[in-house]
């Protein structure tokens, strides 16, 4: 009854079940949606290709493809923001396959490259460590990326993790301890002034 | 590491992430032994620059409005469309319309000294 007079409802007031069940029929209640969890879902993307126009590109995918399957979104133990990220997950994923098989430069370079000249305004002035540390987080497989996403930018629990990922809190830790080990190894290998050396030879 | 080492190891980790994400000072922590100090310390480090590198970011504004419209009223604005476009195809609209200018600006600054030069070497062409 009450969704024959949603242009009543203030939207904002409402949690994501309700507006999933509202968004069924009336655009409006995916509006709020869509404000609640672009800049999350843009940052997930965005770290995970390294340029703004993919990350434009394949946030707007997200959220039509969202919009075009809500009808047939049940809440069954993962929440709609769960449902969002692994569209988004999947999405990525399925971006990166599509370039190693059109592959022309390499994707560390690439990376490294894009950071340089597509970074949103507020990471214009990342300092080398920050992109080293960036380079060795994309070179990790996409399970831990995600993990570390999720974890840092999103400001999520494990539980919250567990739910969007499909695994336990404690298959989360550990995995969150292997993948700082892996980190901390890589980083280790990665002689000081790398990345100097590296747009040094790109430069000259 | 035995299994326990690794499990008091993977719990301080958990510990000392939650605590920054929560915007609180971490104190030196302490392992069983040095060997694992040393670890520790060195995972804290890591930790601390994912904590200070992975921060959250806001799409551009425009993009934003424009892809709210385009989902939620079905009209792409000129953000979306020009995003959509191949970037080789982007750069040759650009260029085309830069070219465009170009001529026009030719024409302008140069074409009536053409204009008037032609009637004279019209009429100075003997029949």
């Amino acid at each position: 009854m009450k969704f024959l007079f949603s242009k009543r409802i203030d939207f904002t007031e409402l949690d994501d079940k309700d507006l999933v069940a509202l968004a069924k029929e009336n655009k409006a209640a995916f509006g709020e949606l869509y404000e609640r969890y672009l800049p999350k879902i843009y940052s997930y993307v965005y770290y995970r290709t390294g340029n703004v126009h993919d990350a434009e590109d394949l946030t707007a995918k997200v959220f039509f493809r969202a919009l075009s399957h809500i009808d047939n979104f049940v809440e069954k133990g993962a929440p709609f923001q769960a449902w969002l990220y692994r569209i988004a997950h999947n999405l990525v994923a399925n971006w990166h396959r599509d370039r190693s098989r059109r592959k022309i430069i390499a994707l560390d370079d690439y990376v490294a490259d894009s950071l340089k000249s597509e970074a949103p305004d507020r990471l214009t002035e990342e300092s080398e460590e920050r992109n080293q540390l960036l380079e060795a987080v994309r070179r990790l497989p996409e399970d831990r990326q995600q993990l570390l996403l999720l974890k840092f930018v999103e400001q999520m629990s494990n539980a919250e993790i567990g739910t969007i990922m499909g695994r336990t809190e404690g298959a989360i830790k550990s995995l969150y301890h292997r993948t700082l080990l892996a980190l901390r190894e890589d980083m280790n290998q990665m002689p000081p002034g790398e990345l100097n050396r590296r747009q040094g030879g790109e430069e000259g | 590491m035995s299994t326990s080492a690794d499990n008091q190891m993977r719990d301080l980790l958990d510990a000392i992430t939650a605590r920054l994400q929560r915007g609180e000072a971490i104190d030196p922590p302490v392992a069983r032994s040095d060997d694992a100090q040393d670890e520790l310390e060195e995972f804290v480090e890591v930790v601390g620059a994912l904590h200070a590198s992975l921060k959250p970011l806001s799409p551009n504004q425009e993009f934003a409005e424009d892809l709210r419209a385009e989902l939620l009223d079905g009209r792409a604005g000129f953000f979306r469309r020009s995003r959509r476009m191949p970037a080789r195809l982007s750069l040759a609209a650009i260029l085309a319309l830069f070219a465009g200018c170009v001529l026009l600006l030719l024409r302008r600054v140069f074409g009536s000294e053409t204009a008037h030069d032609v009637p004279e070497e019209v009429v100075a062409t003997p029949l």
